[in-house]
């Protein structure tokens, strides 16, 4: 049998790395004209001291989106104070792109969010509320419907509620139905309030 | 003396470690499964509690035992030209492709990743010897991985059942397979053509010398792992590839949920996902 497969006629295991693997070398790795050098550089920085503050710093410049993805990934790895910080800062950012990404990434850290996600919740900026429910949206976390009734119950403002409502929709129980109907009263006046609440109710009230 | 068990506590213990070393994550619905792999393990290095045998996982310096029971834990049950469709789209649409974007005569270069016990690979090959003529033209390199030792000694060796070759066309088995007892061995041309390696898809120091192929099957892999290791796999499949290079899901798996590195394919036989050629 004429067989032109070839096995293995060159040595595939080539090691093409243009930097050691030290965490300086890593770092300024980050900064490498290469796409590929600096997506290496991201993945493989996971375990040095002060890459989560690089990262942050890379992601800011950083236009490739390839790169960007894989800093993401590193950065929702590492999961530590310092990445969560540098994480929820783009949710300031005036980007949409990484503000997205940056909402994607903290969904994937429902334990490291928790302790902040209260005060994400009372931030002054109503935008970074939302943000913050956008979180919540596929947070594994058994607390996000509490979290969600106490945004409906205390927030001023419509659009944050509104969107704690859409979600509500979907992650609802018994235990806000007494909450739809304040939110409902509180804004009596309000045409998307009274819809969106209604369709909750109706909802939760089938499920 | 009492037969070892494994508390809730100890199970989530467990799946976090295994996750962290493998990517795979197990939930609570897969306890069974779980437990008693783990329960085998602790007999058979007779370590006699989990407690004992959680310290040998975690400390051992060779991480034999870490790969025993990975080995273990990964499930190998897949046949010849399962999900036959792709094969059809790699020899009639994607080496079509591929050839007319090729500048050099080096090897076309395919990875198959998980290779189970082979049947992949080799079903890869004898499509390219059967169904495409372009193979008397151009070298084409398989390179198959799995994390499993054991099921790459038994993919080495090529020796199937009945069950793993029902879909083979009985010309192919005549022509590749040899009856032996009540199984069936590969000819050694189809397994010298296939090159069989170890990796773990969640170390980056097993991936990072995987580069340039052209396409990758990763079929049913992919279901096993969380939302963060598949993005951290689909980014390691992006270095892997050449710029516009192809990637094989399984049928019930999208690329498009996991990552926007892609470019969604339709082809007449299937949808696969390409690197986009400007990429680098």
């Amino acid at each position: 049998m004429p067989l032109i497969i070839k096995k293995n006629s060159e040595p595939f295991f080539r090691d093409e790395r243009k930097r050691n693997r030290d965490c300086c070398s890593l770092l300024e790795g980050l900064a490498d004209p290469d796409p590929t050098t600096r997506r290496w550089a991201a993945r493989d920085c996971i375990d040095c001291l002060g890459a989560a503050a690089a990262l942050v710093g890379r992601l800011k410049v950083e236009q490739d989106i390839s790169v960007r993805e894989v800093i993401f990934t590193t950065l929702t790895r590492m999961g530590d104070p310092l990445a969560v910080a540098g994480l929820v800062a783009f949710l300031r950012s005036e980007d949409p792109a990484l503000r997205n990404e940056a909402i994607e990434a903290m969904k994937q850290l429902p334990d490291e969010m928790a302790p902040i996600l209260r005060n994400l919740l009372a931030d002054a900026d109503p935008d970074v509320r939302i943000f913050a429910v956008n979180i919540l949206e596929s947070l594994r976390h058994p607390q996000v419907e509490a979290w969600l009734l106490a945004v409906i119950d205390n927030d001023l403002h419509i659009n944050v509620c509104s969107t704690a409502v859409d979600l509500l929709c979907e992650v609802g129980t018994e235990a806000a139905l007494e909450p739809l109907a304040r939110l409902k009263a509180r804004f009596a006046d309000e045409p998307y309030i009274q819809f969106a609440t209604a369709l909750a109710l109706a909802r939760i009230g089938q499920a | 003396m009492t037969e070892p068990t494994i508390k809730a506590e100890e199970f989530q213990k467990f799946r976090e470690f295994f996750y962290r070393k493998t990517g795979i994550r197990y939930e609570t619905s897969n306890r069974y499964f779980v437990d008693k792999r783990i329960l085998e393990r602790i007999v058979a290095t007779k370590s006699g509690d989990f407690r004992s045998y959680f310290t040998l996982l975690r400390f051992q310096a060779s991480g034999e035992e870490l790969q025993q029971l990975t080995n273990r834990m990964t499930v190998n049950e897949t046949y010849f030209l399962r999900e036959e469709f792709q094969f059809q789209c790699l020899v009639n649409s994607l080496l079509p492709e591929i050839i007319i974007r090729k500048t050099d005569n080096t090897p076309i270069r395919i990875w198959s990743i998980p290779s189970s016990s082979g049947e992949e690979p080799y079903s890869i090959a004898m499509y390219l010897l059967e169904r495409w003529p372009g193979i008397n033209d151009w070298d084409v390199e398989i390179i198959s991985s799995d994390i499993d030792t054991g099921i790459l000694r038994k993919a080495r060796i090529g020796r199937y059942s009945s069950r793993a070759v029902q879909y083979v066309p009985a010309l192919w088995m005549r022509k590749y397979f040899k009856p032996v007892e009540d199984e069936y061995q590969i000819c050694d041309d189809l397994r010298e053509a296939v090159e069989f390696t170890q990796v773990n898809l969640a170390a980056t120091a097993d991936t990072r010398s995987y580069r340039d192929f052209d396409v990758i099957f990763c079929r049913n892999l992919l279901i096993y792992f969380d939302d963060l290791s598949r993005k951290a796999a689909a980014e390691t499949f992006y270095d892997a590839l050449k710029p516009g290079g192809y990637i094989c899901l399984g049928h019930s798996e999208s690329m498009s949920r996991i990552s926007s590195l892609y470019q969604v394919r339709n082809f007449v036989e299937a949808i696969l996902y390409q690197k986009p050629l400007e990429a680098r």
